[in-house]
């Protein structure tokens, strides 16, 4: 199966055999060219060679065509103040400026660097028919801050008529973007509204939720994908983000992973995240970073969820990070050891032995991952029990999988770090490789004349 | 007493005078701007009317906004309701009949134009009895300098949004520090944590308006 049927089985919450990981990466992919955000993020070329070297060097089952959530609001006359090391920023607002709301008009294909970014996508879709590109859109109530200041805030309350107004005209900009982007053939739409962090539910579902069904729905008819994504705290705001009936919603690591898995489930919505930008991410060691990318993925699990970074990566991100994550989403044996080494550091409770060991026979065990994506885990229990086959009822040999809360307790209790590891009487006797058959039975019958056993 | 018992609640809720529609429910009632003049005329003096009225009202909105039981627009309403019924009062500021609780000096630092986070926090320092010098956004390190040198005794907050600008707070605590190393300097910010913080040598973090109040009133010794 290939990286976009992944990314399309994880959207619609069937079961995968790996979790698909989406980079969130935008100007930093200017970083991995020796660019600055300003020159990546206005020419065609350099994204097209950005993403690329992106897909390949964290092994992308998808990927944002462009992040950069000013698009819109450029083309639509606000000012952008450009910097070197994030995506550009709106520093006027023209309905706070004098303008009036029919005055401004839907942005064309030919305003801004809309048209720059359709062929982007449309070139990128031609380069990599496999893997699911994610076309992004400024959600509605973020568009309309851009046009008006935060002004908005108060105007929800004391203007609320004028924002409906306002929310039905950007509702329009993003129909329009959405289908410009479906036109290039991209997989998913992603609505992007980070500024719906900031109001409550009750704003929420009165200013915004109308709004974004709408544009889902649009989508939807166009059979295709959607996301929903809100960086920032939206904890208050989850159910009804999925309420608004994407097929997806990707959030930020300020929410615990686990209670947005419960809400948007339920509601039949996949979701994506969230490792942490700043401190994993950016700061982070590259172990640090696989253990956050762990957690999520355990969290998350493998039906329903994709692995993301809670937002658009940070420009400095070191490019080591973000492929310890792509190597742990892809190597299931690393996922193992370390879960196994999390259980050994939080002092799992260790298991009572008393009754397992046994004066007379020989006690064999075999810590191992589930065989299915650890082969020499395989071969090593194999091996094992090929080996202690000849002796019959004196050699007691069992298999401990981490994958249990007992294989967990078991690895722990006998201080195995790596996985496989065959143990005998306590002791970890082999470990990683496996050994030969005669190698095992060697150390067997050294334990066997050490207790008398016959 | 009754009357600041309903300021208290306007500025809760936001209520800014009596021809505003919000809240919904508590419409055609009386907001902060006809009570407090109201109370000014029932001679209630303008002192208690802040402390026992405005600011018992700003007070419970911090501790809801910490919760998360009200977010930006709510904020944004009940420090307009301050603002109502502090215009009443400013005549009594100035001729030290009010005595504020001291400066508090606030800028989001160079390259960073998010204000959003440090305009709530200058709000409800302002709505806790403080005087606020906003210095606004971009602000570089000379400029907190000058405000200091202009406002001894102040303290000072600096915000930062993202991580490129974080870094900036490093340099400009720096200079604070070197022009007076006694200077108590907050910083905050969603990317900032108590680590940073230390890193950086500043003084004070806080990840909400909530904390910074309780560290100034402990400073000032209000
Ligand atoms: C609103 C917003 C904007 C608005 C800002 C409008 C404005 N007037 O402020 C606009 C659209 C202009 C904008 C622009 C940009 N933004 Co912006 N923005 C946000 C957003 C959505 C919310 C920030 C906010 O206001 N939060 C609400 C307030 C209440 O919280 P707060 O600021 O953290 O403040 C609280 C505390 O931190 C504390 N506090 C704040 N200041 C202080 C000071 C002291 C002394 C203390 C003690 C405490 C304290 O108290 C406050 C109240 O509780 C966040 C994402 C998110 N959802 O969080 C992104 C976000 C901050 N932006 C981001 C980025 C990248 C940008 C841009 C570079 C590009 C862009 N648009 O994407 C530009 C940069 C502009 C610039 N040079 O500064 C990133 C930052 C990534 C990073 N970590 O570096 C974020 C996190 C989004 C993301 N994940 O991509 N943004």
């Amino acid at each position: 199966m290939n990286s976009k049927e992944l990314v399309k089985k994880a959207f619609k919450i069937e079961e995968v055999h790996r979790i698909p990981w989406v980079p969130f990466v935008g100007c930093h992919a200017g970083k991995l060219l020796g660019l600055t955000a300003t020159e990546y993020l206005q020419s065609k070329e350099n994204i097209i060679k950005g993403i690329d070297k992106a897909i390949k060097l964290y092994r992308a089952d998808g990927i944002p065509v462009v992040f950069d959530l000013q698009i819109e609001a450029e083309a639509m006359g606000c000012k952008l103040n450009w910097v070197d090391d994030n995506p550009p920023a709106v520093i006027s607002h023209p309905l706070a400026e004098g303008k009036e709301l029919k005055d401004i008009s839907i942005p064309d294909i030919n305003d801004g660097r809309i048209k720059m970014v359709m062929e982007t996508a449309a070139e990128l879709r031609r380069q990599h028919p496999d893997i699911a590109l994610y076309g992004l859109i400024t959600g509605p109530f973020t568009l309309a801050l851009h046009l008006l200041g935060t002004d908005i805030f108060m105007k929800l309350m004391m203007e609320p008529d004028y924002v409906h107004e306002l929310m039905q005209f950007t509702t329009k900009v993003c129909q329009f973007m959405a289908d410009e982007y479906i036109k290039t053939g991209v997989d998913v739409v992603a609505i992007v509204d980070p500024m719906t962090s900031q109001i409550d539910p009750g704003s929420f579902e009165e200013f915004v939720q109308p709004y974004a069904n709408e544009v889902f729905e649009s989508i939807r008819n166009q059979s295709v994908l959607s996301s929903f994504f809100v960086c920032g705290n939206a904890k208050q705001n989850i159910e009804a983000m999925c309420d608004c009936k994407p097929d997806n919603i990707s959030i930020d690591e300020n929410i615990p992973l686990d209670y947005v898995r419960d809400v948007s489930l339920a509601k039949g919505v996949s979701f994506g995240g969230n490792i942490q930008l700043t401190v994993s991410l950016l700061m982070g060691t590259e172990e640090e970073c696989q253990r956050d990318a762990l957690t999520c993925m355990d969290i998350g699990g493998k039906k329903g969820f994709l692995l993301a970074p809670g937002c658009d990566i940070p420009m400095d991100t070191p490019v080591k990070n973000m492929q310890a994550v792509a190597e742990l989403v892809h190597d299931e044996l690393r996922q193992g050891e370390l879960r196994a080494s999390e259980a050994v550091q939080k002092e799992v409770e260790p298991l009572d032995l008393t009754d397992h060991w046994q004066d007379d026979k020989v006690v064999v065990d075999v810590v191992t991952l589930n065989a299915k994506s650890c082969a020499a885990c395989q071969y090593m229990l194999k091996a094992a029990e090929v080996a202690c086959e000849p002796y019959g009822s004196k050699v007691i040999c069992r298999e401990y999988n981490i994958l249990t809360q007992e294989g967990v307790r078991m690895m722990a209790t006998l201080g195995v770090r790596n996985l496989p590891t065959l143990v005998i009487e306590g002791n970890k006797e082999f470990i990683s490789h496996i050994p030969p058959i005669n190698e095992i039975q060697a150390k067997i019958e050294e334990y066997m004349n050490k207790k008398g056993v016959r | 007493m009754e009357i600041l018992k309903q300021i208290a609640e306007c500025v809760e809720f936001g209520k800014i005078n009596e021809k505003s529609p919000y809240p919904p429910n508590m419409k055609g009632r009386l907001g902060a701007d006809e009570l407090v003049k109201q109370a000014l005329e029932e001679g209630v003096d303008a002192d208690t009317i802040l402390k026992k009225g405005l600011i018992v009202g700003m007070e419970i909105v911090g501790v809801k906004f910490r919760e998360n039981k009200v977010f930006v627009p709510q904020v944004l309403m009940s420090a307009k309701a301050m603002t109502a019924g502090m215009t009443h009062l400013r005549p009594y500021f100035n001729s030290g009949e009010v005595q504020r609780k001291g400066k508090f000096i606030l800028g989001t630092v160079e390259g960073d134009l998010h204000d959003i986070g440090k305009n709530l926090v200058g709000m409800m320092l302002e709505g806790n009895g403080y005087e606020v010098i906003d210095l606004g956004t971009d602000v570089k390190s000379g400029q907190f300098i000058e405000a200091l040198e202009a406002n001894p005794g102040s303290l000072v907050g600096l915000s930062a949004l993202l991580t490129t600008t974080m870094r900036n707070m490093e340099k400009i605590v720096a200079e604070i520090k070197k022009m007076n190393p006694e200077q108590k300097v907050f910083v905050g910010g969603a990317p900032v944590s108590q680590e940073y913080c230390d890193k950086i040598n500043a003084d004070f973090y806080s990840p909400d308006p909530q904390g910074v109040i309780e560290r100034a009133n402990m400073l000032m010794g209000a």
